[in-house]
């Protein structure tokens, strides 16, 4: 008995019958009395046509009013509603393949801090490898007392623990570097996700192993196409790195590293290995590929920066924005999320004028280390331009910059690690583009 | 992070010490030499980790241009958006810097380690040692980093400079910090606004009765839905070999390989016959509009696993 919900008068007859056909005596008489007076008020609802958008607003009686709903379990797994669009988005001419690619997070769409697990953006170096949890292992060896492989069980006997957390591509915006590329907020801050994160501390799994004295560095490895491989250094595991298996409730998807996964939290996204399969002690750093060829910050003198692991405080207004104008004058209540890898947002300022004037906004009250946090402001629109910015700051003091005084310092092409001040340009239509002051 | 290591490290002791008295909980099971061994494939600048073997640049041409060169380009050059191997000395101070494995890349360990663990792209750790050897020679070869007569052995492997090493340093940040001025921070008539370049956003999400035109955007609109097409058993079952092993070239029309679903494309290679198309594609294919590996560089495929994605392209390319 599936199709109750259902708005078709001989579907559902005949859902009724053969239901009804498989019961008895009382069952049978009850279930067909309900079922009936669902037809009975489905008839009526069919006499409206179907056209008219009206027919369900007041003073009538809305379509969905005027029969049963669906029942408990008919979806074990629920869905979002039908008339929802929440949706990962592509840039496609960004990279070669699907399979080493990256997608972005609607954040235009989202409401409040936690990423729905299901539009978490990706980034993948070889595709998503489809894991058996039962045949995955993690084997930690190298400089300690006691190698061991341990499996999913394993694990999940150790004391955990279970933190929200933002992740971000430290490639997010890179596209913006040298001057204002993409027209959707989806593209310009999209590599960035917030999640309940749940596993257990490294620090754990090393008292664990025993590292010794001569071990500084942690190699983490994904059990992915790429192999990916990270050198992490041992100060960070015994800080607050998680060996996650657990997302928002549940277990990790398999875009996020399904069944186990690294997570630092404030890091450079990659460091956070996907599928992980193995984490190797050694006395230095192993200087793979995702370290030097990549994820390195190329400088104006030519020279480079590396282990740029920290994602530096920075902040955005997710409305307005280019998919989300403005569309009625008066009234307005902007809004936007702050983050910063080395822990809590202090306060977050918004401008108007594009960074003459400025004026503190409202943060939510859940201000949480290294997640995104929420911030509010309310206002009134008639219709005037705005170049509208928001500027946070974290605990430690840090101001987030100017996109001038980061290109100053670090002139055009580092790709990694742009966390200027955004600009977006509010026309007198309402309408929202992507501008860049210089 | 890197300025107060010394002093992590003196807590990393104490942790260490307070995790000695606590014990270890007794979870998991020894990793015995045996396993480590067949997963740790890691290699680190100072040689760490290589295996014994070798291979020369000589070795390495022949590899190389049958199972590397399709996304690289024979000199390194790159195909579309694939990675450039070659080439960029001396433009990394420039409006136009290119990091290849000569120009940026510190190690050379780090590219017998990627080579290994990663490719070739549709079938990574499918290489011999050897063959990993006679490929990392080759492309040091095609950064003028070794002479052509060179043999790659883990001895001679561990001894490469590269050129670039000296100029990587560690994270200085924070190198930039605002102030935070609410009044007057800035001056106006100085600004200079800098819209986006048009038409390389994807809008298609826009919503359509948000009051905003998506076309006012100049990005590019959503492309109709490609015609379904009826697909043969050989078809069906060749489509999850193509998003395998095969679409990473003929999705983007990498290396001259003809794109699925370009008619254009097809058409005169099909009329050479299936039989032709099978050869080319289980040998591989060398000519004057591009080249094709063998089985795509994946040797891991069946000879019926390739045509049955030959069947899949070419009945989705009529």
């Amino acid at each position: 008995m599936t199709k109750l919900y259902e708005p078709s008068l001989p579907k559902l007859m005949e859902a009724i019958a053969t239901e009804a056909s498989g019961m008895r005596g009382m069952d049978r008489r009850n279930f067909l009395k309900g079922g009936i007076a669902a037809v009975a008020g489905l008839s009526s609802v069919q006499m409206i046509p179907k056209a008219n958008a009206s027919a369900n607003l007041p003073p009538n009686l809305p379509e969905w009013q005027s029969y049963l709903g669906r029942g408990v379990v008919a979806k074990p797994y629920g869905d979002p509603s039908e008339f929802e669009d929440l949706q990962r988005r592509t840039v496609p001419w960004l990279t070669a393949d699907a399979a080493s690619s990256i997608s972005m997070t609607p954040l235009q769409d989202l409401e409040g801090i936690i990423t729905p697990s299901g539009v978490v953006f990706e980034r993948y170096h070889g595709g998503i490898p489809n894991v058996n949890p039962d045949q995955h292992r993690l084997i930690i060896h190298g400089l300690v007392e006691r190698p061991l492989v341990l499996t999913m069980e394993d694990l999940k006997r150790f004391p955990t623990v279970s933190e929200i957390r933002f992740i971000e591509c430290p490639a997010n915006g890179g596209m913006e570097w040298r001057g204002a590329q993409m027209e959707a907020l989806q593209f310009t801050h999209g590599m960035l996700s917030c999640c309940e994160w749940t596993g257990v501390r490294l620090s754990t799994l090393l008292e664990e192993v025993g590292v010794k004295p001569e071990g500084k560095w942690i190699l983490a490895e994904g059990a992915d196409a790429a192999g990916m491989s990270r050198s992490i250094p041992l100060e960070k595991a015994l800080d607050d790195t998680i060996i996650a298996w657990g997302q928002n409730g549940e277990a990790l998807r398999p875009e996020q590293g399904y069944p186990l996964r690294m997570l630092n939290p404030g890091w450079e996204g990659n460091t956070s290995v996907k599928w992980l399969r193995r984490l190797e002690i050694g006395d230095q750093p192993w200087h793979h590929r995702e370290e030097t060829s990549k994820y390195t910050d190329l400088m104006p003198d030519g020279r480079a920066r590396r282990f740029t692991y920290e994602q530096e405080c920075n902040s955005v207004v997710t409305s307005p924005c280019p998919e989300n104008p403005l569309q009625k004058r008066g009234f307005v209540e902007i809004r936007g999320y702050a983050w910063s890898g080395r822990g809590k947002i202090k306060a977050v300022d918004l401008s108007f004028d594009g960074g003459v004037n400025w004026q503190r906004a409202e943060l939510d009250d859940l201000v949480l280390s290294k997640a995104l946090t929420q911030f509010r402001f309310k206002t009134q629109w008639n219709g005037e331009p705005w170049l509208l910015q928001s500027r946070a700051i974290d605990e430690t003091g840090y101001v987030q910059p100017t996109l001038k005084q980061l290109r100053d310092e670090r002139g055009g092409w580092s790709i990694y690690h742009k966390n200027s001040i955004h600009t977006w340009n509010v026309t007198e239509s309402g309408d929202v583009f992507n501008v860049q002051i210089s | 992070m890197f300025k107060s290591l010394n002093l992590g490290v003196a807590a990393i002791a104490l942790a260490m010490s307070g995790a000695v008295s606590a014990g270890p909980l007794g979870i998991g099971s020894t990793a015995t030499a045996e396993m480590i061994a067949g997963w740790d494939i890691d290699i680190r600048p100072d040689g760490t980790g290589l295996p014994e073997g070798q291979g020369s640049v000589a070795d390495g041409e022949g590899l190389y241009e049958a199972k590397c060169a399709s996304c690289h380009g024979l000199f390194g050059e790159g195909a579309g958006r694939w990675p450039v191997l070659a080439g960029g000395e001396g433009t990394l101070d420039t409006l136009h810097p290119e990091k290849t494995v000569g120009s940026y890349w510190p190690y050379a360990s780090t590219l017998w380690d990627y080579i290994h663990r990663a490719m070739p792209y549709p079938a990574p750790q499918s290489l011999t040692d050897d063959e990993v050897y006679a490929i990392s020679a080759y492309v040091l070869y095609l950064n003028d980093i070794v002479d052509e007569d060179f043999v790659a052995t883990k001895e001679s492997f561990a001894q490469v400079k590269m050129p670039n090493e000296p100029n990587f340093y560690i994270d200085n940040r924070p190198d930039v910090q605002n102030t935070r001025c609410m009044e007057d921070c800035a001056d106006p008539s100085e600004f200079t606004i800098v819209a986006t370049v048009n038409g390389v956003t994807p809008t298609g999400h826009f919503k359509e009765d948000s009051g905003v035109a998506a076309n006012h955007y100049g990005g590019d609109e959503p492309k109709a839905a490609a015609v379904e097409v009826a697909l043969s058993d050989a078809a069906t079952a060749g489509q999850a070999v193509y998003d395998k092993a095969c679409q990473a070239c003929h999705n983007m029309g990498i290396a001259g390989a003809p794109k699925v679903g370009d008619a254009g494309a097809w058409v005169d290679r099909i009329a050479t016959g299936m039989e032709s198309l099978h050869s080319n594609a289980i040998n591989g294919y060398q000519g004057p509009n591009g080249v094709m590996p063998a089985k795509g560089g994946n040797m891991s495929l069946s000879d019926d696993e390739v045509k049955n994605a030959v069947a899949y392209m070419v009945e989705s390319s009529r």
